[in-house]
């Protein structure tokens, strides 16, 4: 009776497996690639003006609702209108090479075009006003952004990072007045949470409805 | 994939009036039948439906190796799919943010859209400077918040890419400022002869604006002219009152205090220039719970079904110049003397006259008698001597001064043409209208042209008459101009732009300046001045501006007392005369000795000889019995069998051709419009066409079935036009609509349909007589969606009479075999914050379809093109099903809107493998277009059909102005992905954050989705059913509120209430 496979089919063997194996983690890694965000997680990127909240918050104290101003009426938290800017850099560092870019933009009319780092995809509608009105800190999807002299985004975005506060909002939230505060904590996290679910009337029984995120 | 084999229904399924009328006989109790078809119930209809489901169609039609190529082709080409980055987006701010935005929200800009030049308001929103969707304006007279499909359509409109996009100087790009310079040199040049061959052509004008620029020409050129062009009905209603009045009063209905109506041919209920309002006061006296059991009764006699027809108690099928006998005769037994001549009714017409004169005479003062705008102004005269005598004026009709700015000598479109060919047109101004195309035959505008040395156009497109004129000039839209404009009552409202031009286009008025030596160019500025003496300051003309109306500025209605409305004692005829229909009208009206039975001292209206056709030779006793026989198929009795009298008919008989605006796309200047082109049109659910609508009797005589080409001859003129069988058309009329075959409308417009003005004239508009055809043997394809998403005729609209109600308000669910809720296996959802559910009012319920259009503006709905539809793709999430019960010749139609039924025990949601569509805690059916990857398990699972797949990649991702038009709150669907109706989710969860925020719950009626908030009449409501005191609760606690298809215990959110119908006793059929 003659072989039923050749002497080297061990060989062969082994190199075919490993063959898929290299294609697969080569798919895994090109999806990683083509799927993940342009910018990578706490990754700053090159803007036309290079923007510093470390400054702008961290040193002058300015508050995140001077500059994004529809924070708490709209979906949409809002990008300064050059307008904003001038109010201060009319008179300021107004001969900073940095600050050409605007007074520029500023003088002819032709807008800034800045960077999106904090970018969903279309099926999802986040709603900003809402997040704040129901005590959901700044600081718990933008990070301590007053420490960052060049702006990164400082969380995944993924539907999971999403669902993790969602499923139990009572471990993220905090009283309305402290929104906008940077380093809030709280003594006793779980407690209040629970406390500022009932009180601000959170249906968490909605809350991983499809239906509030997607149409 | 292979060529496509005819095998579409209308092809191999001819509809066979005998088996028709045998099923009928068969059957005991109302038969609820969607299409002839459907009616014959043929086998090869049912092979039809059984193997080509139309869900399916032609895309079946690809063999087995062809289904294996595309399907290797599509794995592999998927990964490809796949390759592409997430883009690094931008955030551009504004450099200077307009005041009131913010960012993110729309916000909202009262103005006004013009129909035939009358006003209808809407508030358009506006996202980022982007105006996304026309909301009708409570606070506006023609609207109370409801819209037409124009209104809806306007945005498309506005984003059209095909759009005139630059000036064109002999068919070269130009500019405005070598326009301005040429406009100038002309003035100067008519300057010096007084305006001598200058001549304007409009549309109807109500705006005083343009009406003062007119003016301000006619005073500057004294020798130019200024001609109206009027659509397919003309101006026989204002004839009509400048012959009953001695002026052109203008008419306004009171529907709301109508207890009977008789429609002449009338359509109030789609009227261009109120419609929407009239719908509305119609349908609050349509609901005896509002009106202490009691109801309007609602009678039309016409030639064709139109949405008054459909909505009517009774309805009789009379050719078109019966319709003027039968008032007539109407008319002598109401007490005003008609002319002799007319010989007496026999059969149904006697029932009817009697019926109508008893039922109009027991209600002087609450009825009202309408005349249709084709019909001659004789009769328009005569109906305004009905009401007079019915005591009706003053109480369900009002007059009031004319709201068009009319011409001192409007010689109209044939006067034009006329001094067209004999050289006396130098240059003729084109402003919003296109002659070339939307012309008589007769007057041959394209040749009388060559005798014109200059034409200017104005037009939205580079149309038929942009293409050949010495300058076209694109218009700026509704939405990008300032202007003004009255509503039917003479309202007026201020039209603001909401967006830039996105084209270089400018206003009418701006256009207008150039010759009238004005020292203001800009709109606003016209505009403004022309206001300043009625809104002086800025703060009422802001006021308005926000309201969306001018504060008081409505016509008033002429007092009952004032002699111009001095009853009429009837009507008499004396020997033709020239110059009857001119201004002079007025002097032939005078005190004269009427014919006999006009009451002593009344005045008479006199119509000349020539005007008024009294003769009934047409007339034949036996070819309205047959007629009757057939209707009353199905109480049993077959008399005349339909082949046969209609072979009788061959020799001598005469057919007549009714030439009408089409309903959706009027006369034409909407041809462009993919989303008025692709909703079904009403009664007869065709799309992307027009056809020879032809009655059943006719069609077995002449044994066409739906597609058959014909070749249609009328006064020497022929054209070959496809047939399409509408139940309720009288027997020997020809409907064709006019508005198709265009061509220079554009990419979606051009080609389609046929060209029905090639056989218009200018002496009668909207009729021929007279008419032959013959089939030539050829087919056409229609793309009609009557028989998509049939649900198997089961029990589906239910309706009954008002007695019946007033004696069993349960009627509608008295013979249900199950209960309300049935037992269920599945366990209930517990219960959420709230319960969304919706109800459906088929008594109030026109059949009009603005929801259709609303949804698909809302909801970012594609497209899909007349190929699709055919395959039975057609994306709409609301569609409106026209049932008919009775005789073919003669039906009842009860329309019923199905969007999604939202079911708590859902089908779909069982059969999904991905879990794509699932229920939310408030009773939502979700479908989440993320997780879809297109199995279409749920579609075939969903017993309503309410359903729609992306097939191909419908929503168009590539036109920038595509793109900018969309609602940003929508998610746009890719191809291979289902979506159906959501409640219209973005608007639930907007109005659920602001509630949220403000830690309250939402109130009844903040949420209205977008069906209901434009339903004319508002027969749509919606809300939170677990709350008892909310519109929709109450609604669902009426006793006419039933479940569709509810023993298939899938317990429906969306319920429907039962239709009524008021008829009279004297007038119903007894049962066999």
């Amino acid at each position: 009776m003659t072989q039923l496979f050749p002497r080297n089919f061990g060989f062969l063997f082994l190199l075919g497996l490993a063959v898929a194996v290299g294609i697969g983690l080569a798919w895994v890694y090109l999806w990683r690639a083509q799927m993940a965000y342009p910018a990578g997680l706490n990754a700053p990127v090159e803007q036309p003006v290079p923007f510093s909240h470390k400054h702008h918050v961290g040193d002058d104290g300015i508050d995140c609702r001077y500059c994004h101003q529809s924070v708490e009426q709209s979906a949409f938290a809002g990008i300064p209108p050059l307008s904003t800017c001038m109010t201060c850099h009319s008179q300021l560092y107004t001969h900073q090479p940095v600050l050409a870019p605007l007074l520029a933009a500023f003088r002819s009319g032709v807008p800034l075009h800045w960077k999106r780092l904090y970018k969903l995809p279309d099926f999802v509608y986040f709603n900003h006003g809402i997040h704040v009105a129901k005590g959901v800190g700044c600081a718990s999807c933008h990070g301590e952004i007053d420490k960052m002299p060049l702006t990164a985004r400082a969380r995944s975005l993924t539907m999971q990072w999403c669902l993790r506060c969602h499923r139990d909002p009572a471990r993220y939230l905090r009283p309305r007045d402290e929104v906008f505060n940077l380093h809030w904590h709280a003594q006793d996290q779980l407690a209040l949470g629970e406390r500022l679910v009932r009180k601000y009337h959170i249906d968490t029984s909605r809350m991983t409805d499809c239906s509030l995120c997607h149409r | 994939m292979s060529p496509m084999k005819p095998t579409l229904p209308e092809t191999d399924v001819g509809f066979d009036a005998g088996a028709a009328r045998e099923r009928l006989a068969a059957t005991r109790g109302p038969v609820y039948w969607r299409s002839l078809e459907e009616l014959a119930d043929s086998e090869g209809f049912r092979r039809w439906l059984r193997q080509q489901n139309p869900g399916l169609g032609e895309a079946l039609l690809m063999d087995r190796r062809g289904f294996l190529k595309l399907l290797g082709a599509s794995l592999a080409l998927a990964g490809l799919a796949a390759c592409s980055h997430p883009p690094q987006t931008e955030i551009v701010p504004y450099v200077h943010k307009p005041i009131g935005q913010v960012d993110g929200l729309p916000r909202y800009f009262a103005t006004v859209l013009t129909r035939e030049g009358y006003a209808q308001g809407v508030l358009v929103a506006d996202h980022q400077g982007r105006p996304t969707k026309a909301e009708g304006n409570p606070g506006h007279p023609a609207s109370l918040g409801g819209t037409d499909i124009f209104a809806q359509a306007s945005i498309l409109q506005l984003w059209d890419p095909d759009r005139s996009q630059s000036v064109r100087h002999r068919g070269v790009t130009s500019t405005w400022d070598d326009f301005v310079a040429a406009a100038l040199a002309m003035s100067a040049r008519f300057a010096r002869s007084g305006g001598e061959g200058l001549h304007v052509l409009t549309g109807p004008v109500t705006s005083p604006t343009l009406a003062a620029q007119l003016d301000a020409l006619g005073r500057r050129f004294p020798n130019s002219r200024w001609h109206v062009q009027r659509p397919a009905g003309g101006r026989n209603a204002h004839d009509g009152a400048q012959l009953a009045f001695g002026k052109p009063l203008s008419t306004r209905l009171h529907l709301e205090r109508a207890r009977v109506i008789v429609a002449l041919d009338a359509d109030p209920l789609s009227d261009p220039a109120a419609g929407v309002r009239y719908a509305r006061d119609y349908a609050t006296t349509r609901s005896p719970d509002r009106n202490r059991g009691a109801m309007s009764r609602l009678y039309a006699v016409e030639p064709t079904p139109s949405l008054t027809g459909l909505a009517a108690d009774h309805r009789l099928p009379l050719a078109f110049p019966e319709v003027g006998r039968f008032a007539l005769q109407l008319a002598g037994k109401i007490g005003v003397a008609a002319p002799a001549g007319a010989a007496p009714a026999a059969g149904e017409q006697a029932r009817w006259l009697d019926a109508l004169a008893a039922d109009l005479q027991a209600h002087q003062g609450a009825a009202l008698v309408l005349v249709g705008a084709s019909q001659p102004p004789w009769l328009h005269a005569l109906g305004h001597a009905m009401n007079a005598a019915l005591g009706n004026v003053g109480k369900t009709i009002d007059y009031g001064a004319p709201v068009e700015a009319l011409p001192a000598d409007d010689a109209g479109l044939p006067g034009l043409v006329a001094a067209m060919r004999a050289g006396k047109v130098d240059t003729l101004l084109a402003l919003e209208v296109n002659p070339v195309y939307a012309a008589p035959a007769d007057l041959d505008f394209a040749t009388a042209l060559k005798h014109v040395p200059h034409l200017l156009h104005l037009g939205l497109y580079l149309d038929e008459t942009g293409e050949v004129a010495e300058w076209h000039l694109p218009q700026a839209h509704a939405l990008e101009a300032w202007s003004d404009a009255r509503a039917f009552d003479g309202t007026a409202s201020i039209a603001q732009p909401l967006i830039a031009p996105l084209y270089d286009g400018k206003s009418v008025h701006e256009v207008l300046a150039a010759f009238t030596g004005d020292d203001l160019f800009e709109g606003h500025a016209l505009v403004r001045r022309q206001w300043r003496a009625a809104l002086p300051d800025d703060k009422s003309w802001n006021d308005a501006l926000q309201a969306g109306v001018v504060p008081n500025s409505a016509l008033p209605a002429v007092a009952t007392s004032h002699p111009d409305l001095a009853p009429r004692g009837g009507i008499s005829v004396i020997p033709a005369k020239a110059g009857l229909r001119g201004p002079d009208a007025g002097a032939n009206i005078g005190e004269a000795v009427g014919p006999k039975g006009a009451p002593q001292g009344r005045r008479v209206i006199h119509v000349a000889a020539g005007e008024i056709e009294t003769d009934s030779g047409l007339r034949r006793n036996g070819e309205q019995k047959a007629v009757d026989s057939f209707s009353q198929a199905g109480s049993g009795k077959h008399e005349t069998n339909a082949e046969g009298r209609v072979a009788e008919g061959e020799n001598g008989e005469r057919l007549e051709l009714l030439l009408r605006p089409d309903p959706t796309i009027g006369d034409g200047r909407w041809a462009n419009n993919g989303w008025l082109q692709e909703l079904p049109k009403p009664l007869t659910q065709l799309t992307w066409d027009n056809a020879a609508l032809v009655s059943p009797a006719l069609a077995a005589g002449r044994k066409l079935k739906n597609g058959d080409m014909i070749e249609l001859r009328a006064q020497g003129r022929t054209l070959e036009v496809p047939v399409w069988i509408v139940p309720g058309q009288a027997t020997r009329t020809i409907t064709l609509h006019l508005g198709y075959g265009r061509r220079s409308a554009g990419h979606v417009g051009d080609g389609r349909g046929f060209d029905a003005y090639a056989l218009q004239t200018s002496a009668s508009p909207g009729w021929a007589g007279d008419v032959a055809i013959t089939a030539t043997g050829r087919h056409y394809p229609f793309a009609g969606t009557q028989h998509h998403f049939n649900m198997e005729g089961r029990d589906l609209v239910r309706e009954g009479t008002l007695a019946e109600y007033l004696h069993d308000p349960h009627f509608a669910t008295a013979h249900d075999r199950y209960p309300p809720d049935p037992p269920s296996l599945y366990p209930d959802q517990p219960p959420g914050e709230y319960a969304w559910g919706m109800s459906i009012d088929l008594n109030a319920c026109i059949g009009c379809k603005a929801c259709t259009i609303a949804c698909q503006a809302e909801n970012n709905i594609p497209v899909v093109g007349k190929d699709q539809v055919r395959m039975g793709r057609e994306m709409h999430w609301i569609r409106v099903d026209h049932y008919h019960v009775g005789g073919a010749d003669n039906p009842r139609t009860v329309s019923q809107p199905v969007p999604c039924m939202m079911c708590e025990h859902a089908p779909c949601e069982l059969v999904c493998p991905v879990g794509a569509t699932v229920h939310d805690s408030e009773g939502l059916n979700l479908q989440v277009y993320n997780r879809c990857v297109g199995t279409r398990f749920c579609s075939n699972n969903c017993p309503y059909k309410v359903r729609r797949f992306n097939f191909l990649q419908y929503a168009d991702k590539t036109t920038p102005q595509l793109m900018a038009m969309r609602t940003p709150e929508v998610s746009v669907r890719r191809r291979g992905v289902m979506e159906k109706c959501t409640y219209c989710i973005q608007r639930i969860e907007t109005a659920h954050i602001q509630a949220d925020k403000e830690s309250r719950r939402i109130r009844d009626g903040e949420v209205l989705t977008a069906c209901q908030a434009v339903c004319p009449t508002s027969a749509i409501r919606f809300g939170d059913i677990s709350d008892k005191q909310s519109g929709v609760a109450k609604a669902k606690n009426s006793p006419r509120n039933y479940a569709m298809l509810n023993e298939l215990g899938t317990r429906p959110r969306t319920t429907y209430l039962a239709r009524l119908r008021n008829p009279n006793p004297a007038l119903e059929d007894k049962p066999a």
